[in-house]
């Protein structure tokens, strides 16, 4: 049985900034392209793997609080930073292992935010989305 | 070197000092931190006193 539920502890962070406390769901996927390399007297579609173009997806609370989301990701847009995301948040900060590992973007590059979504009685949430950079993975 | 100390807990041990290398290895913007207010330029400490570097002692 291969399952995993989130209740609370996944790990959060962007330019070193964690904002687990505002974050609500993150997806994180390592894509590798296909490069499409049939040929004559093939029966079937091949593939290489091309360029890798990954994408993290986070939905966050809204805060324009000191050191809260605004705070942390308004000087990011249109650069490049490094993001981290783990199924938990380490006991010792910055320690991963193989059953928690932390998957890592770098050089990953940050389009645009919503500087405001709201909605009357709602809580204010955005959803940014991380595109490109290298991804590799913590296990150390 | 300028040093730096956490202020918010989101970046570590608030009063505990930021390793500014270490974070700028991680792709932290040392400059975009201080201007949001997760840490702050350590303030330097005082000098030694200097009478403790004149050797007193007449022996």
């Amino acid at each position: 049985m291969a399952t995993t539920t989130y209740l609370s502890n996944p790990d959060v962070t962007i330019a070193t900034v964690n904002l687990r406390d505002q974050c609500t769901a993150a997806t994180l996927t390592r894509t590798v392209e296909a490069l499409e390399s049939t040929a004559f007297g093939d029966t079937a579609r091949f593939n290489v793997g091309g360029l890798e173009n990954n994408e993290l997806t986070l939905t966050l609370y809204m805060s324009y609080a000191a050191t809260e989301t605004y705070a942390t990701l308004a000087s990011l847009v249109g650069t490049q930073c490094n993001v981290l995301v783990s199924p938990q948040a380490p006991t010792t900060p910055n320690t991963y292992s193989a059953t928690n590992p932390g998957f890592i973007l770098t050089g990953t590059y940050l389009e645009s935010l919503p500087v405001i979504n709201a909605t009357m009685g709602e809580l204010s949430t955005i959803d940014i989305t991380f595109t490109g950079g290298s991804s590799s993975v913590d296990v150390s | 070197m300028t040093k730096y100390t956490v202020v918010s807990p989101r970046v570590g041990t608030p009063g505990a000092e930021f390793d500014a290398d270490l974070a700028v290895m991680r792709g932290a913007n040392i400059e975009a931190l201080v201007a949001g207010g997760f840490i702050k330029v350590s303030a330097p400490k005082p000098a030694k006193n200097a009478k403790k570097d004149i050797d007193t002692n007449e022996e």
